[in-house]
């Protein structure tokens, strides 16, 4: 499963790296791919993956999730 | 796509906005703090002043500061710490000590607060522009695409939005306008710039049946196109897709950038805690204060965090104009260290499009009848040799094979007529104990001409030969020369045999050639020349794709949607071999790049923040060299651009 999250509010090389920190705490998850400067994030599982699941990782280190796809 | 452009627009303008606002009320409090400073004039008593810079203060603080402020803040709840929560620290604290100062002789910051917030917001401003530059070429390819179509529907032409489009639409393109998605000419004939999509300068000739790509322009006739692919299954919805990702992946140098980048803010947290705690113990209140604030608002982890991004950033793009997709930024800092160059032979340094170039025969059977039941056979196979004798004989009506067989890297077998036929390399005859001995002669004559030969027999009888041979493409040489010349080490790999293969080869200058070998051996043979050394290997992509992956870089090349996208590290859409070393310059340079900019990032951290907690710094400038750095990391990455690939 590969998913796309569009992130709203990263400001630095630091947000990028707390969400990718956030994100890879989710069980499953094999590779996280944070951008700051597209906002968005790529993650690839084995196992689906729930978008409420991204979400909370996502808001969990302060974040919003715009879109998932 | 569009959302995504609105939320960096809106970003640039929001930072714009609060810079001017900043600074409308933050210049007056310069002039009110240094008029008093430097020319001992004193506008205002001492605690109306006062009362004045922290009511001008607020505003840049607190409303045009919000964002920065709550993003920052919340740092200090969840625990996840950014970069924001250095500055609201510093500027909350800074602006505390105006307030604390009316009940407890302290030096007040607080108009110090507002010119740091100012300069925040002016760095921010300037560095989401300049990020917005780096991204530019990446902007342009989502801007690419025809925003509506022109449609045969029920016999008449309406004009439909993209996203209407369905697949087998007919759609009518006029000159000078742009392809608008993937397509099969149906009628017309006309020529097409593909250059946006390959970087290949030349347009591409198309008629009846050929492909087209959406968001390439046709030249100069009219042409109908009947719709295959749409939306995001689209080629330039997958180059958009593949280069995006490939902002997300990590080129190794960067790990410890990225783990510093990931502990910098608490650690600048304590590290101010301890600088404030020392100037007290050995120092004074005030140095106290000033110095930790400074450290707070000197640290900067976007510099570090961004050096390697932002280069990748703009290398990516500036390879996506020419036709270089860089899928993984690991590739980049590998090939750097990449020694051999192993190139396939068929489609990567050949065209890829064989012809029959001599048929002989044996025995009394006559050439049509030879053509007959080698087309017939051959139409069952996808090979592109097969379909270079299928085009070759052209054939109205195909004769009926049974117990068709495709052995691969050998030929084919089938019966008809009741009669068994082989036809294939000289490993296959040999295999079903068929002597070549007499035709032997024949055969290497042709292979030393670097054509490929396929015998045909018939039981135990050799019928004849068909060979096929496939031109050079036109840079191939030069190309590999350049390589040469560089000092690496090229080899040709095929499954074609040794005498046609080096023949070949030599036309291109290349000197050592893997012949013979099985598509299933070829990721062997990289792997046992990766005992010697790195190596990147160049190849359609389709067959190839073990081999492109067991390579230390993988580049997939093929000509417009011929081209296996998901295949190697980097890809090339146009298909020549100069776009290998416009790749390897590419990512030579940009890795290049990202040493320079790590170097800045690391020293700028370095020399600043011990200067922060020794108290030398004043916060003003602390902020400025804050904002600078940044700058510099993008700004820097910019630069990339202007080096020739």
């Amino acid at each position: 499963m590969k998913k796309k999250i569009l992130i709203e509010g990263m400001t630095c090389a630091s947000c990028a790296m707390n969400v990718e920190r956030s994100l890879k705490k989710i069980e499953g998850i094999d590779e996280v791919g944070v951008s700051v400067l597209t906002n968005k994030a790529i993650v690839e599982s084995e196992n689906e993956i729930s978008d409420d699941e991204l979400k909370k990782a996502v808001s969990r280190a302060g974040y919003k999730t715009i879109s998932i796809e | 796509m569009e959302e995504e452009n609105n939320i960096e627009n809106l970003e640039i303008r929001t930072w714009k906005k609060k810079l001017v606002l900043s600074w409308i009320i933050t210049i007056p409090i310069i002039i009110l703090m240094y008029s008093e400073m430097i020319f001992g004039i004193h506008l205002l008593t001492s605690s109306v002043m006062t009362l004045v810079v922290l009511v001008l203060a607020f505003p840049v603080i607190f409303i045009f500061g919000f964002s920065t402020l709550k993003s920052g803040l919340k740092g200090f709840t969840t625990l996840y710490f950014n970069m924001d929560s250095l500055i609201s620290l510093g500027t909350v604290v800074a602006y505390l000590t105006g307030i604390i100062q009316f009940f407890y002789p302290i030096q007040n910051y607080s108009g110090i607060s507002a010119m740091v917030m100012a300069i925040f917001v002016t760095g921010k401003y300037i560095e989401s522009k300049a990020r917005g530059r780096a991204g530019q070429e990446i902007k342009k390819l989502l801007e690419l695409g025809a925003k509506n179509a022109t449609v045969l529907r029920n016999g008449k032409e309406i004009e439909i939005p993209i996203s209407e489009v369905k697949i087998g639409d007919v759609i009518i393109v006029k000159p000078g306008e742009k392809i608008p998605t993937d397509g099969i000419v149906v009628k017309g004939e006309s020529s097409v710039d593909e250059s946006m999509i390959s970087g290949e300068s030349l347009p591409v000739d198309k008629l009846k049946g050929s492909p087209v790509i959406g968001a390439t322009i046709n030249q100069d006739g009219i042409l109908y196109i009947r719709a295959t692919k749409i939306g995001r299954d689209t080629f330039l919805a997958h180059i958009i897709d593949l280069v995006e990702e490939a902002q997300g992946t990590k080129v190794p140098i960067q790990k410890l950038a990225d783990k510093i980048t990931s502990i910098f803010v608490p650690a600048v947290l304590v590290l101010s805690v301890l600088t404030f705690v020392g100037w007290i113990i050995f120092g004074n209140l005030n140095s106290a204060i000033g110095s930790a604030i400074a450290v707070l608002v000197i640290s900067c982890p976007c510099a570090l965090g961004l050096a390697t991004p932002i280069a990748l950033t703009v290398g990516s793009g500036m390879g996506a104009k020419r036709g270089i997709l860089i899928r993984r930024g690991e590739a980049i800092q590998t090939m750097k260290d990449v020694k051999t160059i192993m190139f396939d032979k068929t489609g990567t340094i050949t065209k890829g499009k064989p012809e029959v170039t001599d048929i002989k025969t044996y025995g009394k059977i006559d050439k049509k009848e030879f053509l007959k039941i080698s087309a017939s056979l051959e139409k069952l196979s996808e090979h592109p040799l097969s379909k270079a004798i299928v085009n070759y004989a052209n054939l109205k009506v195909y004769q009926k094979v049974t117990s068709f067989k495709v052995l691969r890297g050998k030929g084919i077998e089938g019966i008809i007529s009741k009669k068994k036929y082989l036809i294939g390399n000289r490993r296959l005859l040999e295999e079903n104990g068929i002597n070549l001995s007499k035709f032997i002669q024949d055969i290497e004559k042709y292979e030393s001409e670097g054509k490929t030969v396929m015998t045909v027999s018939e039981g135990k009888k050799v019928l004849g030969f068909l060979c096929v041979a496939d031109s050079v493409k036109e840079d191939s040489k030069e190309a590999l020369q350049i390589l040469q010349e560089k000092g690496y080490n090229t080899v040709m790999i095929t499954g074609d045999n040794e005498r046609t293969a080096k023949a070949i080869a030599k036309k291109v200058g290349i000197t050592q050639v893997i012949a013979s070998v099985l598509p299933e051996e070829k990721s062997k043979k990289v792997m046992e020349l990766q005992e010697s050394g790195f190596v990147a290997f160049v190849g359609d992509g389709i067959n190839d794709a073990p081999a492109l992956k067991q390579a230390n870089v993988g580049i997939a090349m093929g000509s417009g949607t011929d081209i296996a996208i998901e295949a190697g590290d980097i890809v090339l859409t146009k298909s020549s071999l100069i776009g290998v070393t416009q790749a390897i310059n590419l990512s030579k340079k940009t890795f290049g790049k990202i040493k320079q900019n790590l170097f800045w990032a690391f020293a700028y951290n370095v020399v600043a923040i011990p200067l922060a907690v020794s108290g030398i710094l004043h916060p003003v400038f602390a902020e400025i060299a804050m904002a600078l750095s940044s700058i510099t990391v993008v700004t820097n990455a910019n630069l990339l651009r202007r080096t020739k690939i």
